[in-house]
């Protein structure tokens, strides 16, 4: 089910289009990647997403799942507002007030009872791990706890969505993870999961779905293998020992469900139709021309490198 | 509501928590309280409005009024009393009221008092009206002065004229005077010359006279033996009588020819004196018109002196005191009489607000653009009128705070002004209002924390020397006066001055209330598009930067090319 739909949306900017006609469909429960290039038009997406910024052209549309109907946006703004969570790039709390000062009044300036707050606070902070540093004053946390803060004060109000910008920019590899755990473990909760980053290892581990920027349009969108498609296919390698006799091996591959054979010095690259298949026979052929399995690669396509197929192929 | 309050906790929360907000917030105003203190001084005054009351508007009391309204005065006519002209004082459209004699011609010995009224309260405006007004005052004086100078100097030159007259008539005088003597003495010789001394008497006529006596006397004796003898017949009687009346007309023509000689030496004597007492009389006659004369001049001279005498009583200003200082002025103080801190104390209170609000107002504006929060308020359903009033709301409690602080410290040496407390408090909340928007309005339009409460300084010192406290608004030009009317400070410490000094009820100062209730209002409305101005800015911002991206990438790419 769609929650956010964006349609045929252009932001312009002194006669520049940031983002040209955009179309983009987000569904409930999606873990949703934005990359790009800096300058692509990825924050402008999301803050297009947010409502902080209002389309030039186009509209944002809101399914409201209440009353079964889709509603603009930006003529809806604060009514939709309670269903978004927005953590920008840096750190957009109160650092003189405490964990749970700063909890409390973004909970209660949403609008939540006392008790809803307290029971979205309590597990927030347990979730967060942030239990124990409740009263410390939120300057005085660690640059990881500082971001998870960031996060519960987006997430306090139990929103539908929660948008990201970079949220793991600028921290260090331990802590990158600790947050991409927490948003996996957030997006299980039902929640949809919109972030955009530059660290597209972490996209590929943990989102469902992916959509490229490129110049203010988006390239690609979909799942991840949805993406890969049409740049890289997944592939073996497979290495010759010396002597091996690499005639009879090539030939004896053409008889496998494979699209092509590249032939380098000291190995050969196969590109299966079905990999499943492929590799089932594949292990016979190792095995009957005495070769080692570890002389077997396979490979799939990262999303880097389909990234950086479509920067040089713009370029 | 409860949005409010939270928002309000909040702001308070971080603003204690900022040491260096909370400094400037506390120490800015009591600095400034201090470069109050060592600023004070005055200057040359200009576009005075002052109030005249005269019992009559005579020629030299409107030439007063021409010689100041020649210097640039205002000058406004109060013809039936001097209270309506001490209201206008009160209400500080006139500096200063003068009560002028009838005349200021000084025509005795009571020097011509000369009062002015001014507001105490407003300290240095006192000092600069009294400077100004008095010296024109010194100089109207001085000229009186002169003038009185001038007449008894003009008497005196009329005696001397009348003296140098009467000099002339004098030496006449003594002339005539000196005839007269001179006459006098040769009536004194001629008569001393005269021999009145009888002709030497032959020895027989000397003893005639007794003989003559003795012999009557022994006629008479036997006249009266005669008469009373008994023993004498009547006729011999008789005839002893005709006897002795014939001896006694013997006697009788005893020495008659000696006498007679010595008649014609006297006969001859008295002709001689005759002579003498004609020509001393003739001489008399000529003493006597001399006199005559000398009398008539003296009378001459007795006139030109009763002349001179009313001359000189027409000079009716003798004391010297009153000749060099004909005119005496006596300041007034309008209002009842106080302490000086009374007078000093509405600026302090007004300034005290004027700056706190400023620097609230810019520094929770500024601490909330500048807090890592900021950009999250954007997603928050609160409207932007909720932020601002808690914004503003922050502030008067604050504000509030302070104002408590001080009036309760103030209480101790002005226990009088309890009464006016709470149209103070109103007047002080309004006015804090509209300070705490123009702050808040200089924290949208500054985007670091430093040049904001710079800014909030530069304004509130900007009202605050245009508003009267350090120097007085009379040494603007007239129109830049005019203007300044408006200036916010300006009205409320009017408004404070007048309910805490004069006791003004609330609905004599409605129009300025009016004014700056009209300006919180229009100023909140500004914060209101300020604030919509800022989420614009920061999108303009953010897509400013995004362009520049744009920009480079496309200059990389052509670079490429």
């Amino acid at each position: 089910m769609e929650v956010i739909n964006l349609k045929g949306v252009t932001q312009r900017f002194k006669k520049v289009n940031i983002l040209d006609n955009v179309n983009l469909a987000i569904n409930q429960g999606d873990m949703l990647g934005v990359i790009g290039q800096s300058g692509s038009g990825k924050t402008t997406l999301l803050n297009l997403i947010t409502g902080f910024i209002q389309p030039t052209d186009g509209d944002v549309v809101y399914y409201s799942k209440i009353h079964h109907e889709e509603r603009s946006l930006t003529k809806n703004l604060n009514k939709v507002k309670k269903h978004i969570g927005f953590t920008p790039q840096h750190n957009s709390f109160y650092p003189k007030l405490t964990v749970m000062e700063n909890l409390l009044h973004f909970g209660r300036l949403y609008g939540l009872d006392k008790k809803t707050l307290k029971d979205n606070i309590k597990n927030l902070l347990e979730f967060t791990h942030l239990s124990h540093h409740k009263k410390k004053l939120a300057e005085h946390l660690s640059g990881g706890m500082q971001k998870r803060l960031d996060i519960s004060c987006s997430l306090v109000h139990r929103p539908k969505i929660l948008v990201l910008d970079e949220p793991t920019a600028d921290l260090d590899p331990v802590l990158q993870k600790e947050i991409l755990h927490l948003l996996q473990e957030v997006n299980k909760q039902g929640i949809t999961v919109v972030f955009a980053s530059h660290h597209l290892e972490s996209i590929e581990k943990i989102c469902n779905k992916v959509v490229i920027i490129n110049d203010g349009r988006v390239h690609s969108y979909g799942s991840l293998d949805e993406i890969r498609a049409p740049f890289m296919r997944d592939h073996f390698r497979i290495k010759l020992p010396k002597g091996a006799d690499k005639e009879h091996i090539i030939e004896r591959l053409r008889g496998l469900p494979i699209k092509n054979i590249v032939q380098k010095r000291h190995s050969l690259v196969i590109t299966p139709t079905h990999v499943g298949r492929t590799m089932n026979e594949l292990m016979e052929i190792i095995k009957d021309e005495g070769l080692q399995l570890n002389d077997l690669h396979f490979k799939k396509a990262s999303l880097n490198e389909v990234f950086e197929k479509i920067v040089e192929g713009e370029k | 509501m409860q949005s409010l309050l939270l928002l309000t906790k909040k702001n308070l929360k971080l603003l204690l928590r900022a040491k260096g907000s909370a400094l400037v917030i506390i120490f800015a105003p009591l600095l400034l309280i201090l470069f109050l203190g060592l600023a004070y001084s005055t200057g040359t005054q200009l576009g005075l409005h002052l109030g005249v009351h005269a019992p009559s508007f005579s020629d030299d009391v409107t030439s007063f009024i021409t010689l100041l309204e020649n210097d640039g005065y205002t000058i406004s006519k109060f013809e039936t009393s001097i209270d309506p002209c001490i209201e206008e004082i009160k209400k500080g459209d006139i500096h200063s009221c003068i009560v002028l004699p009838e005349s200021l011609k000084v025509e005795g010995n009571t020097q011509k008092e000369v009062k002015f009224y001014v507001d105490p309260s407003r300290v240095n405006l006192v000092w600069a009206v009294q400077q100004a007004v008095e010296s024109k005052f010194n100089f109207k004086s001085q000229e009186i002065s002169e003038g009185l100078t001038n007449n008894i100097f003009s008497t005196l030159a009329t005696t001397k004229s009348g003296v140098a007259t009467q000099k002339k008539s004098i030496v006449s005088i003594k002339e005539k005077g000196n005839g007269a003597a001179s006459s006098n003495e040769d009536v004194q010789k001629t008569l001393k010359s005269l021999d009145l001394e009888a002709p030497s008497t032959n020895p027989k006529i000397a003893n005639l006279t007794g003989d003559v006596a003795n012999i009557k006397d022994k006629i008479s004796d036997a006249r009266g033996a005669l008469s009373t003898s008994t023993t004498i017949d009547p006729i011999e009687k008789s005839e002893i009588d005709d006897l002795l009346s014939a001896a006694e007309l013997e006697l009788k023509a005893a020495g008659v020819k000696e006498l007679q000689a010595e008649l014609k030496a006297t006969k001859e004597k008295f002709s001689i004196v005759a002579s003498a007492i004609r020509t001393s009389s003739t001489k008399l006659d000529s003493s006597t018109e001399n006199i005559q004369n000398t009398v008539k001049a003296l009378n001459d001279v007795e006139t030109s002196l009763t002349g001179i005498i009313e001359k000189l009583d027409a000079q009716k200003v003798t004391d010297s005191g009153v000749v060099s200082s004909p005119l005496v002025s006596t300041i007034e103080q309008v209002g009842a009489q106080a302490s000086f801190l009374n007078y000093l104390f509405p600026a302090i209170l007004v300034l005290v607000i004027m700056f706190s609000s400023l620097l609230l107002g810019t520094t929770l504006v500024m601490m909330e653009k500048n807090s890592p929060a900021f950009l999250r308020n954007f997603f928050l359903p609160i409207s932007k009128g909720t932020f601002i009033a808690s914004t503003y709301l922050t502030t008067l409690i604050m504000i509030v705070v302070e104002v408590v602080i001080i009036l309760a410290i103030s209480l101790f040496f002005l226990e009088e002004v309890l009464a006016t407390l709470p149209s103070v408090a109103l007047v002080l909340f309004i006015a804090a209002s509209v300070f705490a928007f123009l702050g808040m309005g200089v924290g949208y339009l500054f985007t670091s924390e430093e040049t904001g409460v710079l800014g909030s300084i530069s304004l509130g010192s900007l009202f605050l020397f245009l508003s009267g406290v350090l120097l007085p608004l009379e040494g603007l030009p007239v129109w830049l006066q005019e203007i300044n009317q408006f200036n916010p400070f300006v009205i409320a410490e009017k408004l404070v001055r007048e309910i805490f000094i004069f006791s003004t009820p609330l609905i004599d100062v409605l129009p300025e209330l009016g004014i700056i209730l009209g300006y919180a209002v229009l100023l909140f409305l500004l914060i209101w598009f300020l604030e919509s101005l800022v989420h614009k800015h920061l999108v303009h911002r953010f897509m400013k930067n995004h362009h520049r991206a744009h920009r480079q990438k496309d200059k990389l790419k052509k670079n490429d090319a």
